[in-house]
């Protein structure tokens, strides 16, 4: 007991809350790494967790769930990616748009999946060798679902390709100075749409977390928020991966400490903790001179015509 | 041209004065049929409060041949009123239910643009000759499950998750607790507000901080089923609450509380229909629904009382009742449920001397407490642990 048991329960609740915040997180950042503002996150989640659930309950198989869910979210994107990319709309209305027509369209859709259990969740393993590590290995390691492993590996990953590679140089062209871009003879529309759909695809696979396995059921409007906390969060991050891990991790962290520690302070301030501390960064990062240091695209929100500066 | 404009104005106002005058609402004709609108404060499929009476539309629905309803969904507090004219001006209806504590004063407002029309409002306290309030309570069945977790928990720490600190809540949570006392007094209930009546990721992180702190046994208010999936996840017993959430947890459900708000709709259309409440005769009308009325039921799932699995545990756990001696919890159970659910009840939950946990005498011996003084109240019980908020 004592402080172990703390610290060991806040990992463990970090991880499992933390997950779908960064999923959400990892995928807006390669949207708007591109230029393209997302604000439809929240919807591509809830119908991504809306076919998962679906899915799932008729198949019995949780993985072809994800898998129906990440395309499902990426399809769903693309409703997003043609506005604001082909038809070049305000991404911002577009973006709300596509909220307001997941949000809608999963309740309609969902109605009679209300109250069914799931009978085949996704299951939790426990890495061997790293939970062995005291504290953090029963804190992060241990029967934690699979995909949280994999959001945590991917992390790396999607890093990578974004800074050390031909592809991410080219996606951070386009989000910066879409024109010099095109003039080195890259697709500026088409690197942008592959972006939204990356985006979507993760915000899908989050909603299957979030409806298959953290959970497990479906409700209507059971992201509760969720894809608004990602929109902060990428830019909590810095539109960097790493920065994306820690930040989803504390919020997540200071979610469910938010709970523990209603004994001693009022639960309102609480509650408000995690959103005042994003609000604090966010006031932070949008001061004008930081905004270019740490890497806010230049071009976000800028749909982009040639010939046109 | 000038005289052209003022005829055209005349003419449109006469037009939109007009049109106002046929969509204004007429009197119900008793024996004609009823148009019943409801106004939900959620979506109907949270599986909890907006679900419960959504259900019971379509029970009422289906047992009056004379009676259409319709719905509305999602609606914010500070749109009743708008809401409330797209239902008369255009629905036509004649009786209108809003259900949420939220749509007090707009129902008011509105019952007063509306003379006509009949209201009726859920778990409010302000009437009007044309505006009926109703409610069907749990606290006697909280009572009950609270007897139950207290027989059955090991750690001596009870869990409960609750949405907002409200008088309804605050009931709730006291008359559970004097049950878990009244069989276990070394139990104790922690208590943690979400601050909202449907958000899964607080009710679930809530619940595992509760788990954190070694609770066993869950009771809750919450509209989704996340707490008995939580606690059966972390091998912790719960109940359900509102709609039946047996079936998320089969081994880890004990009982839970059950609505059937299709009894209080049943009860009021059908004295409409037959006259004997007009527009203008509501201002005492209220229904404060219980146990004996049919309208709250305890169980797991409708007729199932106690899941049976726990049944022979509540039998061999033998307490001492001041009043009733050596029995069993499972026979105490079963007493208080026969003294609160048939007519003529004999036993409240709150029937003095009840102390609050900072020592005062709230309920003297021998005494049972108003309806006024149940949906106003603000103390907490002994064994209540956690944040109060508004405790006097």
């Amino acid at each position: 007991m004592g402080w172990e048991s703390w610290l060991i329960s806040t990992f463990a609740r970090a991880l499992a809350y933390g997950t779908p915040l960064l999923l959400g997180t990892l995928g807006e950042i390669y949207a708007e790494r591109s230029g393209v503002l997302n604000l439809g996150i929240e919807g591509m989640m809830i119908m991504g967790a809306y076919a998962a659930f679906v899915v799932t309950s008729k198949t019995g198989q949780p993985w072809l769930g994800v898998i129906v869910a990440a395309a499902v979210g990426g399809v769903f994107s693309l409703i997003h990616a043609f506005a604001s990319i082909t038809l070049k709309a305000n991404q911002v209305v577009s973006g709300l748009a596509l909220t307001m027509l997941g949000l809608g369209l999963a309740g309609v859709l969902g109605r009679s999946w209300v109250g069914l259990p799931l009978f085949t969740p996704l299951t939790r393993a426990t890495v061997p060798g790293l939970s062995a590590i005291p504290i953090i290995g029963p804190g992060f390691f241990t029967r934690q679902c699979l995909l949280a492993y994999i959001a945590m590996l991917l992390v790396p990953i999607m890093w990578y390709i974004l800074f050390h590679t031909r592809i991410g140089v080219t996606i951070r062209a386009v989000g910066e100075d879409p024109a010099t871009a095109d003039s080195l003879g890259v697709n500026v529309a088409r690197v942008r749409y592959l972006c939204v759909v990356v985006g979507g695809i993760f915000a899908g696979i989050a909603g299957a977390y979030l409806s298959i396995y953290y959970r497990p059921a479906w409700t209507a409007g059971m992201t509760g928020g969720i894809g608004w906390i990602v929109i902060a969060l990428t830019i909590f991050a810095f539109w960097n991966p790493v920065y994306g891990l820690v930040g989803s991790y504390f919020f997540a962290a200071l979610y469910f400490l938010a709970y523990r520690m209603q004994m001693w302070v009022a639960p309102s301030i609480l509650k408000a903790m995690p959103y005042v501390f994003a609000i604090l960064i966010l006031i932070f990062v949008s001061r004008g001179t930081l905004q270019k240091r740490m890497g806010a695209p230049a071009a976000l929100t800028l749909p982009y015509t040639r010939g046109e500066e | 041209m000038q005289k052209k404009i003022l005829l055209t104005a005349v003419l449109a106002v006469v037009l939109i004065a007009g049109i106002a005058v046929i969509g204004a609402a007429k009197a119900y004709v008793p024996g004609t049929p009823i148009t019943a609108g409801f106004i939900y404060v959620g979506p109907i499929g949270d599986y909890g409060w907006t679900h419960a009476h959504d259900v019971a539309r379509q029970i009422v629905a289906k047992e009056f041949p004379w009676l259409k309803t319709v719905y509305v969904e999602n609606v914010a507090a500070g749109d009743t009123v708008s809401t409330i004219d797209k239902l008369v001006n255009d629905k036509h209806c004649n009786v209108i239910f809003t259900t949420s504590f939220d749509f007090m004063n707009g129902t008011l407002a509105a019952a007063k643009k509306y003379p006509d029309v009949i209201f009726a409002h859920c778990s409010g306290f302000k009437r009007a000759p044309n505006m009926a309030t109703y409610m069907a309570d749990f606290y006697q069945v909280y009572y009950l499950n609270g007897l139950m977790a207290g027989a059955l928990t090991k750690t001596n720490k009870i869990g409960y998750v609750g949405a907002f600190p409200i008088p309804e809540l605050k009931r709730h949570i006291s008359a559970f607790t004097i049950g878990v006392r009244t069989v276990n007094p070394n139990a104790n209930v922690y208590v943690r507000w979400t601050e909202a009546w449907e958000n899964p990721a607080a009710a679930k992180e809530a619940t595992e901080a509760l788990v954190a702190e070694g609770c066993d046994v869950f009771a809750f208010t919450q509209d989704s089923p996340t707490v008995v999936q939580v606690a059966a996840a972390n091998g912790a017993l719960s109940f359900s609450h509102y709609s039946p959430m047996y079936r998320f947890a089969p081994n880890n459900v004990i009982s839970g509380e059950l609505v059937h708000w299709d009894k209080i709709y049943a009860d009021f259309l059908r004295k409409v229909y037959n006259g004997t409440y007009t527009a203008h005769n509501l201002q005492n009308v209220d229904y404060w629904w219980l146990l004996s009325q049919g309208a709250v039921e305890m169980g797991a799932k409708p007729g199932m009382p106690i899941n049976p699995i726990f049944i022979n545990k509540l039998k061999a756990t033998i307490v001492d009742d001041p009043e009733l001696g050596k029995i069993s919890v499972y026979d105490l159970i079963q007493t208080r449920l026969d003294q609160m659910a048939n007519p003529g009840i004999t036993f409240d939950p709150f029937q003095g001397p009840v102390y609050d946990r900072k020592g005062k005498l709230e309920v003297p011996a021998g005494m049972w407490m108003s309806v006024n003084s149940l949906t106003s109240m603000q103390w907490a019980v002994k064994g209540i642990i956690g944040p109060w908020p508004g405790e006097p």
